[in-house]
């Protein structure tokens, strides 16, 4: 047969449309899981120990490959994509902290970690991280990662120049209370003019509502946000204003970190993490730092979970890898290769975990650290949570940043949070 | 599909009067098989979504469980929602703000490089490059700029005798700092297309303008910019869609501590703008449905504006 130039477009055009149609075809067999002997295991940068994975791919690889993949950007909504898309749904998937109040109403997408007996671990971890992954229904969603026990960072130097206490069990012990940390912060910037003790009023409010029991909307979905427990976190905030001892500097901008460089912002109420994000930001201030208790008592930020969804074709292999990877050992090494602060009591003991940090002088952090991580209450954290509490934030940003009038501020977040309630359906 | 309609007659003449007439789709299936690609793509990533958009404005859904039909309540909230409202406002005077002054710049620039300078592509390169600059490095940059105790803005006016402003800490800073990144990454891509624009504008006008005795600046105004209405009209009408969409400015400068929403914007929500608040919404909130009608609350107001845009400019055009 001659090739005409009409044929041999008509053949390319063909082509053309049966690539198309083909790969709509094949778009309807997308498999909702894994295929073949892969496992694959979602998580996100720093989220797990690269050695822990390392070590898991080859302990696991006779059975299954583990195919562990750091997803970028916007963990969660990349998550949900999948699971609502039913394609490509992950075994295993990495939930934070901040984002497991939003899986707990839709607990039957993952497998209830009870079924595959995990019962029996739950000794291991911290009760109240446990807690965390329990749903409405009783379901077990995920196992503990690490928690965020938030702790008082300061720099001795500066303390010690103002008159106040500075060694870490001094200072743990006499600014235990949010009324003497502001009274040492009036006298920091006293002795030292320019100094403050607190970058801004928002890490008062935040950490204190991490200290109590309860949040900003209750189990029967009805707001709790303007009952008397925000209401003194507020009025906390409100105080460190009022009393002067709050910087008007953006934390994260070259003020901020110039700042605490130099010295005048020489404290953070932060979590554990943060002692990674300090060696980052501040190498030069290497010993410059101390680790004590935070004033008013524990709390947490952050801290995530392993879960297996429903799309696992193997789940007691998938429950047998997740239990081994987050067991004491390899949680101590989380600590050691991410900054990851182990859920499991059993490795603050364990000898790498106890070694002297040079970057806060040689101190052993685990000290301070281990303590709080037992000691933080527990809350239930409403899926609204996060919708209701906003509001409030806002507003106690405003009092701190643009000086608005406190009582102004209140009435005006409770007006919002009125008005969102109402949307969201949650009894005011 | 209008594109699809069109060719069939325009093919007629150049097929063979000997080929057994066909009716309908199958006569001219290859030519639609050629156009389908864009069609299918379009209505994978353009229409579905759109569609199931608008289906999703009517229900509650969190991500992940089941749909709850809301019927018109979202869209109920959305106009009654002053939290909607003032971000259509900052959006509106972030925009202003950014779009006026960038048009004249990009006007002016334009102008300098049409005239003939040595290196005039390489100054075309230069003003260029902001525009395929990752927007999140420029705003990290600006965050500098912009900070209070060291950042170049303050220095300027420290230098100058003036005081210190809290650009990032300040509802009408917060507003023109974004401006400006705005403005410095979309004058000199405009100031090109001005370029193009005045080169479609024959010598001979400014020739005979010359000879009539005109000055530059009476030739700018009665031959340049009547001549560039159109192209003053696409700038326009594409920094009114660019600029009310505005996302990845905001939200980059005004990033803080870690623990907080990244989609508040800033102190009293000076920066945060329509997409930031469909942004906060939806990914915060987890309020899909009322993100999408806050999304359809965008697009009524993208369309209203540019058919402002186009009558304004239409309007001068007739006269």
């Amino acid at each position: 047969m001659r090739l005409s130039r009409r044929g041999l477009l008509r053949a390319g055009l063909a082509g053309t449309a049966a690539t198309a149609l083909g790969g709509l075809a094949s778009g309807c067999a997308v498999p909702t899981g894994s295929t073949g002997r892969n496992m694959v295991l979602w998580y996100w940068s720093g989220g797990l120990s690269d050695t822990v994975v390392k070590n898991a791919k080859a302990r696991y690889g006779g059975s299954v490959d583990l195919d562990a993949i750091q997803i970028g950007g916007y963990y969660r909504s990349k998550l949900i994509t999948t699971l609502a898309g039913r394609a490509h749904i992950p075994d295993i998937a990495g939930l934070r902290g901040e984002d497991m109040a939003s899986y707990l109403p839709n607990a039957d997408q993952f497998v209830d970690l009870r079924t595959l007996g995990a019962e029996k671990l739950r000794s291991r971890y911290l009760d109240w991280k446990w807690q965390q992954a329990v749903a409405p229904d009783g379901s077990l969603v995920g196992l503990p990662i690490d928690v965020g026990p938030v702790v008082h960072y300061y720099q001795p130097a500066v303390y010690e120049k103002a008159g106040l206490p500075h060694e870490p069990a001094d200072v743990s012990r006499e600014l235990d209370t949010w009324d003497k940390f502001f009274t040492a912060g009036e006298r920091l910037k006293k002795r030292l003019p320019g100094t403050y003790i607190l970058t801004d009023v928002v890490s008062v409010f935040e950490m204190s509502i991490g200290q109590g029991t309860s949040r900003f909307v209750d189990e029967d979905r009805r707001f709790i946000g303007d009952g008397p427990h925000v209401r003194a976190c507020w009025d906390r905030a409100v105080e460190a204003k009022r009393r002067g001892i709050v910087s008007d500097i953006v934390s994260g901008t070259p003020d901020s970190i110039s700042a605490t460089e130099k010295g005048t912002l020489p404290s953070q109420l932060n979590a554990s993490w943060a002692a990674g994000d300090l060696k980052l930001a501040y190498p030069k201030t290497e010993g410059h730092w101390r680790v004590a208790d935070c004033p008013g008592g524990p709390s947490n930020v952050g801290g995530s979970f392993l879960a297996i969804t429903k799309a696992c074709r193997e789940p007691e292999r998938a429950f047998e890898i997740i239990s081994w990877m987050l067991d004491s050992r390899n949680q101590a090494q989380g600590f050691v290769d991410a900054g990851l602060f182990p859920s499991t009591p059993a490795s603050y003991a364990m000898p790498k975990l106890r070694e002297p940090d040079p970057f806060f002088g040689g101190q052993i952090t685990m000290d301070v650290f281990g303590p709080a991580a037992e000691k933080i209450p527990v809350a239930f954290n409403s899926p609204y949570d996060i919708a209701l509490g906003q509001p409030i934030r806002d507003e106690i940003k405003n009092v701190g940043v643009l000086g608005k009038d406190p009582a102004k501020a209140w009435e005006d977040a409770m007006d919002s949070c009125r008005r969102i309630a109402k949307h969201l359906g949650v009894a005011f | 599909m209008a594109v699809a309609e069109q060719t069939p007659p325009a093919v007629d003449r150049i097929r063979p009067a000997t080929a057994p007439p066909r009716t309908g789709w199958r006569r001219h299936w290859h030519l639609y098989a050629a156009i389908s690609p864009f069609y299918l793509l379009f209505l994978a990533f353009g229409l579905i979504p759109v569609g199931f958009s608008l289906y999703l404005s009517l229900h509650r859904w969190d991500g992940l469980g089941s749909m709850e039909w809301a019927g018109l309540t979202q869209y109920q909230y959305l106009f009654t929602d002053v939290d909607f409202w003032q971000s259509i406002g900052n959006t509106l005077i972030i925009w202003a703000l950014a779009t006026f002054p960038m048009i004249f710049l990009a006007m002016v620039t334009a102008v300098m490089l049409n005239s003939a300078v040595r290196f005039r592509n390489a100054y075309r390169f230069a003003y260029f490059l902001p525009n395929v600059t990752s927007v999140v490095a420029i705003a990290i940059v600006f965050g500098s700029v912009f900070s209070t105790n060291f950042g170049l803005v303050n220095a300027l006016l420290q230098a100058v005798g003036l005081d210190q402003v809290a650009w990032l800490n300040t509802p009408w800073g917060i507003k023109v700092a974004i401006a400006t990144l705005m403005t410095w990454q979309w004058t000199g891509y405009n100031a090109i297309i001005f370029l193009a624009g005045l080169q479609t504008i024959p010598g001979d006008l400014y020739e005979a303008a010359r000879i009539d005795g005109a000055g530059p600046v009476q030739t700018f105004f009665r031959i340049t910019l009547p001549l560039l209405r159109p192209t003053l009209l696409f700038v326009l009408v594409v920094s009114t869609v660019t600029g009310l969409q505005s996302f990845s400015e905001p939200q980059v400068l005004l990033q803080t501590a870690s623990n907080e929403s990244t989609f508040s914007g800033g102190p009293d929500h000076a920066g945060r703008t329509m997409v930031l608040y469909f942004f906060q919404q939806t990914f915060d909130n987890n309020d899909f449905g009322y993100g999408a009608a806050v999304a359809w609350g965008i697009f009524l107001v993208v369309v209203l504006f540019s058919l402002i845009n186009w009558r304004l400019v239409q309007r001068r055009g007739e006269q």
